[in-house]
């Protein structure tokens, strides 16, 4: 296999690693602008990172614990939850983070006018 | 009369790629508008950030949802040619991470939150009056 290929599959943790902490980055830069300068857009921004960096945690952990001795301890109920949620969890998250950064944006330019 | 393999329309597998694809190039658009405001590195960061995400959500994500790219897969059995699969894998690594890392930086430097509080100064005095007549 190409080394570089090899590296960037076989050190899925970096890359995944990366992306969390960009997200942790973008979730503190909007709480920042919420809090800062009283932008809406910010907290539908940092509720929106919170929602993706929980569901991408859930991605990279689920290998590692979801096993089948776990669905059934946690039940149907439980099953039904941890299939739906983090999905759904990724297209909110999406939604927030862009519906608040479109108000963000507007927030900014009806401010400089 | 069929039409093979494609959804229903209005099915959540119909709309997750176009619910994609809106999203992403709403976020591109936004960016570009919130990158004029600024400049320098927080419009690079912003825009880059905003371009690798762009392609993510409106090519990438779409290709899988929609069954064209195959999912890397742990097992390590594929339909089709493992090795496509997994350079798509590493493409799509790549690119979703490091667009989420550059455009948090982005808006990061935007929202100012590396810099150091400035120091605490006197309040300024007031300004002088503009039309002062003067007798």
């Amino acid at each position: 296999m190409n080394l570089l290929l090899e590296v960037a599959i076989k050190n899925g943790a970096l890359f995944d690693a990366i992306g969390v902490i960009g997200l942790g980055l973008f979730g503190v830069a909007a709480v920042r602008l919420s809090k800062r300068y009283q932008s809406w857009g910010g907290t539908m921004m940092a509720a929106g990172a919170i929602a993706l960096i929980v569901a991408r945690l859930f991605f990279i952990l689920a290998p590692h614990f979801v096993n089948f001795n776990f669905l059934a301890a946690i039940g149907p109920v439980g099953n039904f939850v941890i299939e739906l949620l983090p999905p759904l969890l990724l297209t909110f998250g999406l939604a927030g983070i862009v519906w608040g950064l479109w108000g963000h944006e507007r927030w900014l330019s009806e401010e400089s006018r | 009369m069929s039409f093979g393999n494609i959804p229903p329309l209005g099915s959540i597998a119909a709309v997750r790629p176009v619910y994609l694809i809106v999203m992403g190039v709403f976020l591109m658009v936004i960016a570009w508008r919130l990158a004029k405001t600024t400049e320098g590195w927080t419009a690079r960061l912003l825009v880059a950030g905003a371009l690798l995400l762009g392609f993510g959500y409106t090519i990438l994500i779409p290709m899988y949802e929609a069954g064209r790219i195959e999912p890397f897969s742990r097992t390590g059995h594929y339909h089709g040619s493992p090795a496509t699969a997994l350079a798509w894998h590493a493409v799509k690594l790549v690119i979703m991470n490091s667009g989420w890392l550059l455009f948090g930086f982005g808006l990061a430097l935007h929202a100012k939150i590396f810099t150091s509080p400035t120091p605490r100064r006197n309040p300024a005095l007031p300004p002088a009056a503009t039309h002062e007549f003067i007798t």
